[in-house]
C-alpha cells in the first residue's frame, strides 16, 4: 500500500467520527507527539546544560497541561453512556501519562536552575546511551540547506531524529516535514552514532547527498 | 561511581523501551506485549532502588552528584510509570475508544508490525546486519517467534521466515519496511 492510499483511507475513517471526537483525536496525537519530543529535549538540555532547551521544555509543559485540560472537557461532553465513559476513561489514561512524561521532563530540566555541578557527570553518562543525542551544524552550502526535512526522509534514510532547530533567532522545537533547514542552522538531535557519522560529512560539505543515499 | 552510571542508563533504556512497548500494545490491543510493560516496571524500580541504596551507602560521591543521580533517576521512573498507566488501559477488559488507535496512527512516530515474508531481505540477518535503524530509521522493540517473545531484542538474534516484528519510526519509513520483509516488490 503507497502512502497516499493510506491517507485516503485514515481520511475515510474520520469521516466516519463525528466532530467532537475528531477535535479528541487530534488533541490526543499532538499529546502523544510531545510527550516524546519533550523527553528528547529535555535530556539534550541536561547534556548540553543548555537553559534555552530548558525553556523549551518549560514552554511545552505549560501547553501539555492546556491540551490536558481540553482533551478532559471534551471527554466528558463526549460520553452519553456508561459504555462511552469507560471507554474515554480509558482515553483520558492515555492522555494522562502524556502530562505526567511533560511532568516529569520539566523537573528533569530544573536540575539547571539549581546551582549544581553536573558536569562531568551527566555528558558522559548520556553519551553511552544507545541513542545519543548530538549537535549539528549546517554549513552554508552544503545539500542539507534550502530543503525540507520531508523532501530529504531524513529519519528514514539516516535514522537521525531532528529534536530542535536554532536558527539566528529563536528555537525550533519539534520540527515537521515542512520545516527547512538553512545554512547556519545548530541542530540538535538523537541518533546512533553511525546514523549520525553518516550525515556529519554532508552537513560539513565534505559529501553531497546524492553520495550518501549512494 | 561507573557502576551508579550504568545502572542510570540502564534505567533510561528500558523506561524509553517500555513507552515504546506500551503504545504499541495499544495501538494492536496486545496484552503480552502490555504485560511485558509491567514486568519491566518492576526492573527499573529494583534499579531505582539499587542507585539510592548505592548513593547513600558511597560516602566518595558529593553532595551535588548525588543529589543529580537522585533527581535523574526519580524523572527516568516518571516516564516509567507513564508508560505503565498506558499499558494498564490494554489490560483492562473494556474495549478501546477507536480514537487511540486513530490518534497513535496519525503520530509522527509510527508503531508497525509486520511478518516477515519469504524471501525476505531480512531472512537469516542479525538485526545488527541489517542495521535496520541507520538504513531505513526504524527501530525494533519486539519480536515474536511463534509464542515466544523477545523485547528489546539483542542485536545477534538472527531474524528468520515467520517472525513478527514490531518497530518504531517514522511514518515514511514504513513502505521501506514492507520492501525488507518482502511485503511489497
Amino acid at each position: 500500500m503507497n502512502g497516499k492510499s493510506k491517507d485516503k483511507e485514515l481520511e475515510k475513517d474520520h469521516a466516519e467520527l463525528d466532530y467532537e471526537d475528531e477535535s479528541v483525536r487530534e488533541l490526543l496525537t499532538l499529546m502523544k507527539d510531545d510527550s516524546e519530543l519533550i523527553a528528547d529535549l529535555a535530556y539534550a538540555a541536561m547534556v548540553f546544560e543548555n537553559e534555552e532547551l530548558a525553556d523549551e521544555v518549560h514552554k511545552l509543559e505549560s501547553e501539555m497541561d492546556k491540551m490536558m485540560y481540553q482533551i478532559r472537557l471534551k471527554s466528558m461532553l463526549g460520553a452519553r453512556t456508561r459504555e462511552d465513559a469507560e471507554q474515554l476513561s480509558g482515553l483520558l489514561q492515555v492522555a494522562s501519562a502524556a502530562e505526567q512524561i511533560s511532568d516529569a521532563a520539566e523537573d528533569m530540566v530544573h536540575l539547571l536552575d539549581a546551582d549544581v555541578d553536573l558536569k562531568p557527570l551527566l555528558p558522559h553518562l548520556l553519551n553511552k546511551a544507545d541513542e545519543k543525542v548530538f549537535t549539528l551544524k549546517i554549513e552554508k552550502g552544503s545539500d542539507l540547506a534550502n530543503r525540507t526535512l520531508g523532501e530529504l526522509h531524513l529519519e528514514s534514510v539516516t535514522g537521525v531524529r531532528v529534536i530542535a532547530i536554532r536558527d539566528d533567532l529563536k528555537w525550533i522545537h519539534g520540527p515537521n516535514g515542512e520545516t527547512e533547514l538553512k545554512g547556519d542552522d545548530l541542530l540538535i538531535v538523537r541518533a546512533h552514532e553511525e546514523g549520525y557519522q553518516k550525515l556529519w560529512p554532508v552537513a560539513h560539505k565534505e559529501e553531497s547527498w546524492k553520495e550518501l543515499i549512494g | 561511581m561507573k557502576e551508579l552510571e550504568e545502572k542510570l542508563l540502564e534505567m533510561k533504556d528500558t523506561s524509553e523501551l517500555m513507552l515504546d512497548l506500551a503504545y504499541s500494545s495499544l495501538l494492536y490491543h496486545n496484552k503480552d506485549i502490555a504485560e511485558e510493560v509491567f514486568n519491566l516496571e518492576q526492573k527499573v524500580n529494583d534499579l531505582q532502588d539499587s542507585i539510592n541504596t548505592s548513593i547513600l551507602e558511597n560516602t566518595d560521591i558529593d553532595p551535588d552528584k548525588s543529589f543529580v543521580l537522585f533527581k535523574m533517576a526519580d524523572s527516568i521512573e516518571r516516564f516509567a510509570d507513564a508508560a505503565l498507566d498506558i499499558a494498564d488501559v490494554v489490560l483492562r477488559d473494556i474495549e478501546l475508544h477507536p480514537v487511540i488507535k486513530k490518534s497513535l496512527s496519525e503520530s509522527d512516530e509510527h508503531m508497525v508490525r509486520k511478518k516477515i515474508r519469504k524471501r525476505s531481505f531480512l531472512d537469516g540477518k542479525t538485526l545488527k546486519e541489517a542495521e535496520m535503524t541507520t538504513e531505513i530509521g526504524m527501530k525494533v522493540i519486539a519480536i515474536r517467534r511463534g509464542n515466544n517473545w523477545a523485547y528489546g531484542p539483542d542485536k545477534n538474534i538472527k531474524l528468520k521466515v515467520g517472525d513478527v516484528i514490531f518497530a518504531r519510526g517514522p511514518r515514511d519509513s514504513e513502505d521501506l519496511l514492507d520492501k525488507w520483509v518482502g511485503a511489497t516488490g
